[in-house]
């Protein structure tokens, strides 16, 4: 084991410049972790979700639901059977949509992929499993819905919660949580002036 | 195993592998951070045809850039709605209920006193009310418009309380809209008035941490809750040192010793509510449960793909599926009955509460009439103050109790028991000095003829109002045309696009 890392180690002569190296590589990674708010990704706070804009209508039609009072994203858009399941899911969901998004390729109007459709008709039932009638609801399988033999809630329920349709420019002037600064909270208040809203 | 300098020294290829790798990488995590910061930067664009200026009063300039919300706004001047106690049709509450008169003569509100209309009207409505036929603080103009945060910020918020009030008229011209509870720059909501701000501060409250859905209330709760003008600058305050309720605000009400007026018939020192719409709604269920005003008064609204927040702030009664059906799955008639329900027992006790002060407000009188003391009456005029404080507390507030029925109930209640109280201590001094009961009541079926009975020269204030509506309001006109038009026009080639 000690040979592999020795064999991966620097000669002695070469370590201040490798150290610095490395040094500029961890930095910008955790750059690039900091502005995007990476750590955010671990809660269930909704504002984590419109880190990335693109999600704003969803987080607007969101707010003005029903849903906003007893719901958040995490509730209906990852599954609850276990932490691991939870987290890895969150994982795969998110570098795709990490990479789709660092990319340009969100489509205008956004839907859910296959795994993620059935996470929310599951996350469905969990909740309101005490209204289904088992013979008509329950008895429907992923794939009977992909075989066009099954209806999902929202198949029905089209504007719960979302509303229909929700293309990128379907909230123009919705009011979302704005991305922290860059820059930290202590430069701000020693460098800035502050805005004067009040009279 | 061979270290990596070994393999380099023997092939000198490897290096360059290893250093255009690193290159490579290097160039793509910068190219992932550069793609981060620009994506960033479009959450931050805020969408605006032509830029607004700070402290822009003018709404339709706004509504040059949101057209949508503009013209939902423009539908607060729409007067064609009636619900069964409420909504925006013109309704003269002095013709429906003269004892009104009684209960606030000697104040203006006994002169004229009618159903609130939209935003769009505010400023109309403030110059042709026959209550503003008196010498007024600049304080008056304070939730009438876009102006006044920007006169305010010329002139700071104490210098504007304590100007004339019609010296400010050719100043404040615009309506209350956009600017009101909008940033210019960014749309975020605001608190543009400093007596909110104050009254949160003073209570140890840091407004500017308030949450998105709680400045959905706040914004409304600058003008749409209690408040009065501090002497002797008329500074505008709100009455929430001691707390929220009917009986916090009394008491600090009644520990500075503030009286509005001293009753005419009664001499009773009182407080007129002004409308503690925010402080009811927030004992109430809805609040409870996380409910902003703008949830039921705002609802979203979708016009083809399109969702917006319906400015049109209005009853959501005229438009139940919008507002309550957003949580309640109950047909819209149902609802329609279950919030009515509730506003008839309001109403019926409402009725009650008032009854038992006309007829105390009158009881008094006769009590001076026969010789009753100061000493005496010292105790029951502090009950009649009291009792028509609370009363006016609920009556004053916007949807007749549905804010929080059972808080308005249980305020009803208390007025109810300290107005009885008050005619039975009025009975004991009448007795006393052999004056028969029950007390002569005052003919007051008419509004005309309850304005004669408390001494009201309706026809010298009426002339008055004409007067000044004919000569005065033309003047202030005409002097914030000449002043708007030097104001920047607005201009689409500074678009952001």
């Amino acid at each position: 084991m000690w040979r592999v890392v020795e064999h991966v180690l620097p000669p002695k002569r070469w370590r201040v410049p490798v150290i610095i190296a490395a040094g500029v590589f961890t930095g910008i990674g955790a750059l690039a972790f900091h502005i995007s708010n990476a750590s955010s990704y671990l809660t269930d706070d909704p504002k984590a979700c419109v880190n990335c804009h693109v999600m704003a209508p969803q987080y607007a039609t969101w707010q003005h639901s029903s849903h906003a009072r007893v719901a958040v994203c995490n509730d209906c858009h990852v599954p609850h059977e276990n932490v691991l399941l939870k987290y890895a899911f969150k994982a795969m969901d998110g570098t795709r949509h990490a990479f789709m998004f660092t990319f340009h390729m969100e489509p205008e109007v956004i839907r859910m992929h296959a795994p993620g459709q059935w996470t929310v008709q599951n996350n469905c039932i969990r909740c309101h499993g005490g209204l289904l009638n088992h013979a008509a609801h329950l008895a429907v399988t992923w794939q009977e819905v992909q075989a066009g033999t099954g209806k999902l809630c929202w198949d029905c329920h089209r504007e719960t919660p979302h509303g229909r349709g929700n293309s990128g420019a379907s909230t123009p002037n919705a009011r979302v949580p704005e991305l922290s600064p860059v820059l930290p909270g202590w430069h701000r208040r020693t460098f800035q002036t502050p805005n004067k809203q009040t009279p | 195993m061979k270290s990596i300098v070994d393999i380099v020294e023997k092939k000198p290829w490897f290096g360059w592998v290893l250093y255009l790798g690193t290159l490579a990488a290097v160039f793509a995590i910068g190219l992932l951070a550069a793609s981060i910061f620009e994506r960033r930067q479009e959450s931050f664009r805020v969408q605006t045809v032509s830029p607004i200026a700070d402290w822009e009063p003018r709404n339709e300039v706004w509504g040059q850039n949101y057209p949508r919300e503009y013209e939902s706004y423009m539908r607060t001047s729409k007067t064609d709605f009636k619900s069964k106690h409420g909504g925006s049709a013109p309704t003269d509450y002095l013709a429906e209920q003269p004892d009104l008169v009684v209960l606030w003569a000697g104040y203006p509100f006994s002169r004229d006193y009618k159903q609130a209309r939209g935003h769009f009207h505010a400023i109309k409505d403030i110059r042709e009310t026959l209550r503003t036929t008196a010498p007024l603080p600049g304080t008056c103009w304070t939730c009438k418009s876009t102006d006044v945060p920007r006169v305010m910020n010329e002139m700071g918020a104490a210098n504007f309380y304590k100007a004339k009030w019609a010296d400010l008229g050719s100043e404040i011209v615009n309506p209350i809209g956009c600017q009101d509870c909008h940033d210019p720059k960014t749309m975020n909501l605001r608190i543009t008035r400093p007596a909110l701000a104050e009254a949160m501060e003073r209570r140890g409250q840091d407004i500017n941490k308030a949450t998105h859905q709680e400045m959905r209330s706040l914004v409304c709760a600058q003008c749409h809750v209690e408040y009065y003008f501090k002497p002797p600058d008329k500074y505008l305050t709100f009455p929430w040192d001691k707390g929220f309720s009917a009986e916090d605000m009394e008491a600090y009400y009644d520990s500075i010793e503030f009286s509005d007026w001293t009753h005419a018939i009664s001499k009773a020192p009182m407080l007129k509510a002004q409308h503690p719409d925010y402080e009811l709604f927030m004992t109430g269920i809805h609040a409870q449960r996380g409910v902003s005003c703008a949830d039921c008064h705002m609802p979203y609204k979708s016009e083809g793909g399109i969702k917006f927040t319906n400015h049109h702030m209005a009853s959501p009664l005229q438009n139940i599926s919008a507002s309550c059906g957003v949580c309640h799955r109950e047909s819209e008639a149902n609802l329609l009955r279950d919030v009515y329900a509730r506003q008839d027992r309001v109403k019926e006790l409402l009725g009650l509460a008032q009854s038992a002060l006309f007829h105390a407000h009158v009881e008094a009188k006769a009590a001076w009439d026969a010789g009753a003391t100061a000493e005496e009456m010292k105790p029951v005029l502090q009950l009649i103050r009291h009792a028509q404080w609370r009363w006016d507390w609920v009556a004053a507030a916007n949807a007749l109790g549905f804010h929080s029925p059972l808080e308005a109930a249980r305020v009803l209640g208390t007025s109810i028991q300290k107005g009885e109280q008050a005619r039975r201590e009025l009975a004991v001094v009448l007795t006393k000095r052999n004056v028969p009961l029950p007390v002569p009541m005052p003919d007051i079926s008419t509004k005309e003829k309850a304005q004669a009975y408390t001494g009201l020269d309706m026809a010298a204030i009426e002339a008055q109002k004409l007067d000044f509506l004919e000569n005065v309001v033309p003047k202030w006109d005409a002097e914030a045309k000449a002043r708007e038009a030097k104001l920047p026009k607005t201009d689409a080639s500074k678009s952001n696009y």
